[in-house]
């Protein structure tokens, strides 16, 4: 009895926390000029809805290539950063000597810098370059800057310096091994943080809006977000075009999620944020 | 230490090479180029011909009363979310904390907005805010009429509308801050996790004896860390209400991008963005000087 109570409770709790994202999946579906119309009493119909707006939408906000070009980023910002990246803990974590120790607190210092600040000069440092206009161009202006995070190197270094020593200290003696003990031996040790970082890491760069924002200035090098934004800046406004972009570009990282849930632990988040 | 062999050397500065790079690129160059040019009068179009000002920029920022009404406006987002986001998700932590495998899916249904790219939320939450027209209205006024209360225009009325995105926005961020309680509660005693069951007697005084003294640091970190995250505000108001009505949501990320591309002003800019910067870095400095006093 009591069992049941608590079921019903929380059932009800969620799915009022999660009505927003009902209504948006709901209303998706819906003519233009039902989606705003009555009451609660609406979001049980099942009359008259019809994948229209996704096909229109689809079209519209040339979305086939905003995914290509939103895949592309991610996928190169995951590829570039995660060698980038694990490389360079590995040095700071195995490969210690005075020099790389100093430069370890200036990454340290830069985990602190809100990507806002960044924007401007990077923009006119992208221009100058010459990293703008052109599909290459563009991608490599997505991609380039946000590659390398300071974050992620002091993350993975934690993880490399929990490795037992003896596992590759030979790395440590003969230089000339070291690549081969990185790639091999120290890698594969640290798979579940490497999870982690690319979970983090693609969902972050999904939901990219500033920094696309000044770049991607043609429509066909928009990732998906921006293409979603012109829908809802640019006449004529169609609400249901711009639910049908909007579950489409939600669909991706919420398969995401239910693949990877088990590698965003709580503890890792609050890392994330310090 | 030990003695390094210079193969080792070159070794490590091999591996650093690539990510050394990257960031001198496109992090520290940008940012000592904007430091150079908060001093000047750059502009945006004619960078070269910058005309040294020394520390004006500064001084004109902080009486500029567009950016002292844009820190306003988001240091008041800030005194909305931060308490009430906390709160919130130290309440649902407490009641999300089941060790029985089944509840999990309880915990997924709150953290799925944080999986949610934010543009999308914020296009979604102007259509869940719409005004009436006529039977047109957005959810939330079908809400409200439902309950007998009369319709709202949330956006476009000055006095709601930053409430209206800080209400979005703690319904966005709760799971993440109930995640990292979770985590907390998860370091916690039997006996007080025993305590921190919040039905029965007493619930009031145990939660306020036994849990909130032990999760201290959880605590202290999700305040501090909500507080980072709402200063830098931005994606929400531009694309929710574009900073109105009259400037009621307009952030200090939006006036700053506002100095750049529409009035060119790029020294002034980067004056702000430097500005913003030291905000951050000193609120950042106040979590490490608390989590480190809570510590001992």
């Amino acid at each position: 009895m009591k069992r049941g109570l608590g079921w019903l409770v929380s059932a009800a709790v969620a799915i009022g926390f999660l009505l927003p994202l009902l209504w948006m999946l709901h209303a998706s579906f819906r003519p233009e000029h039902a989606i705003f119309e009555g009451g609660f009493g609406e979001l049980l119909t099942w009359q008259g809805l019809s994948l229209d707006n996704y096909a229109a939408a689809w079209r519209r906000a040339a979305l086939g290539i905003g995914l290509l070009n939103s895949f592309l980023q991610v996928a190169g910002i995951l590829a570039l950063g995660l060698l980038f990246n694990s490389m360079a803990a590995f040095a700071f974590a195995r490969l210690v000597f005075r020099g790389p120790r100093l430069l370890f607190g200036l990454v340290l210092v830069l985990i602190i810098l809100p990507v806002e600040v960044l924007v401007v000069p990077l923009l006119l440092t992208v221009r100058d370059l010459g990293l703008t206009g052109g599909h290459g161009r563009t991608l490599a202006a997505l991609i380039l800057p946000f590659a390398v995070k300071a974050f992620n190197i002091f993350f993975l270094r934690q993880h490399f310096l929990a490795l037992p020593r003896d596992l590759e200290e030979a790395a440590v003696v003969d230089g000339a091994r070291a690549f081969r003990i990185y790639w091999s031996v120290a890698l594969p040790a640290v798979k579940p943080a490497l999870a982690t970082v690319v979970v983090l890491d693609m969902l972050t760069h999904w939901s990219d809006f500033i920094w696309p924002l000044v770049v991607c200035t043609r429509e066909e090098t928009r990732t998906v977000q921006i293409a979603l934004a012109n829908l809802f800046t640019e006449p004529p406004i169609q609400w249901g075009h711009i639910l049908a972009c909007a579950v489409i570009i939600t669909l991706p990282v919420l398969l995401v999620f239910r693949l990877a849930q088990r590698h965003i632990v709580a503890s890792d988040l609050a890392a994330g944020i310090k | 230490m030990n003695p390094v062999s210079n193969s080792t050397r070159a070794a490590a500065w091999l591996f650093l090479a690539p990510a050394l790079a990257l960031l001198g690129v496109f992090t520290l160059w940008p940012m000592l180029r904007a430091l150079g040019w908060s001093f000047t009068a750059a502009d945006l179009l004619a960078l070269d011909s910058a005309r040294g000002v020394g520390g004006a920029n500064y001084s004109d920022l902080l009486t500029d009363p567009r950016f002292r009404r844009a820190f306003l406006n988001t240091a008041w987002f800030a005194v909305m979310v931060v308490p009430v986001q906390a709160a919130l998700a130290f309440f649902l932590a407490l009641w999300v904390n089941r060790p029985e495998r089944y509840w999990r899916w309880l915990r997924t249904v709150f953290f799925v907005p944080v999986v949610v790219s934010m543009p999308v939320l914020a296009v979604l939450w102007t259509m869940l805010y719409q005004p009436a027209r006529g039977d047109q209205m957005g959810l939330l006024n079908a809400l409200a009429t439902g309950l007998g209360l009369s319709a709202q225009d949330w956006l476009q009325n000055p006095r709601l509308a930053l409430p209206a995105i800080a209400f979005m926005s703690v319904w966005q961020g709760v799971g993440f801050q109930m995640m990292i309680f979770l985590a907390g509660l998860q370091n916690l005693s039997p006996e007080q996790l025993e305590a921190a069951k919040i039905d029965g007697a007493h619930a009031g005084q145990r939660l306020r004896h036994v849990i909130v003294p032990a999760m201290r640091p959880s605590i202290v970190f999700v305040l501090t860390a909500t507080l980072i995250l709402s200063f830098r505000l931005f994606v929400q108001p531009y694309l929710m209400t574009r900073g109105g009505p009259e400037d009621a949501t307009v952030s200090i990320i939006q006036v700053i991008y506002e100095m750049t591309f529409l009035g060119r002003e790029l020294g002034m800019a980067s004056a702000g963005a430097m500005l913003f910067l030291l905000l951050v870095a000193a609120l950042t400095l106040l979590q490490r000087f608390f989590a480190r006093e809570v510590r001992s």
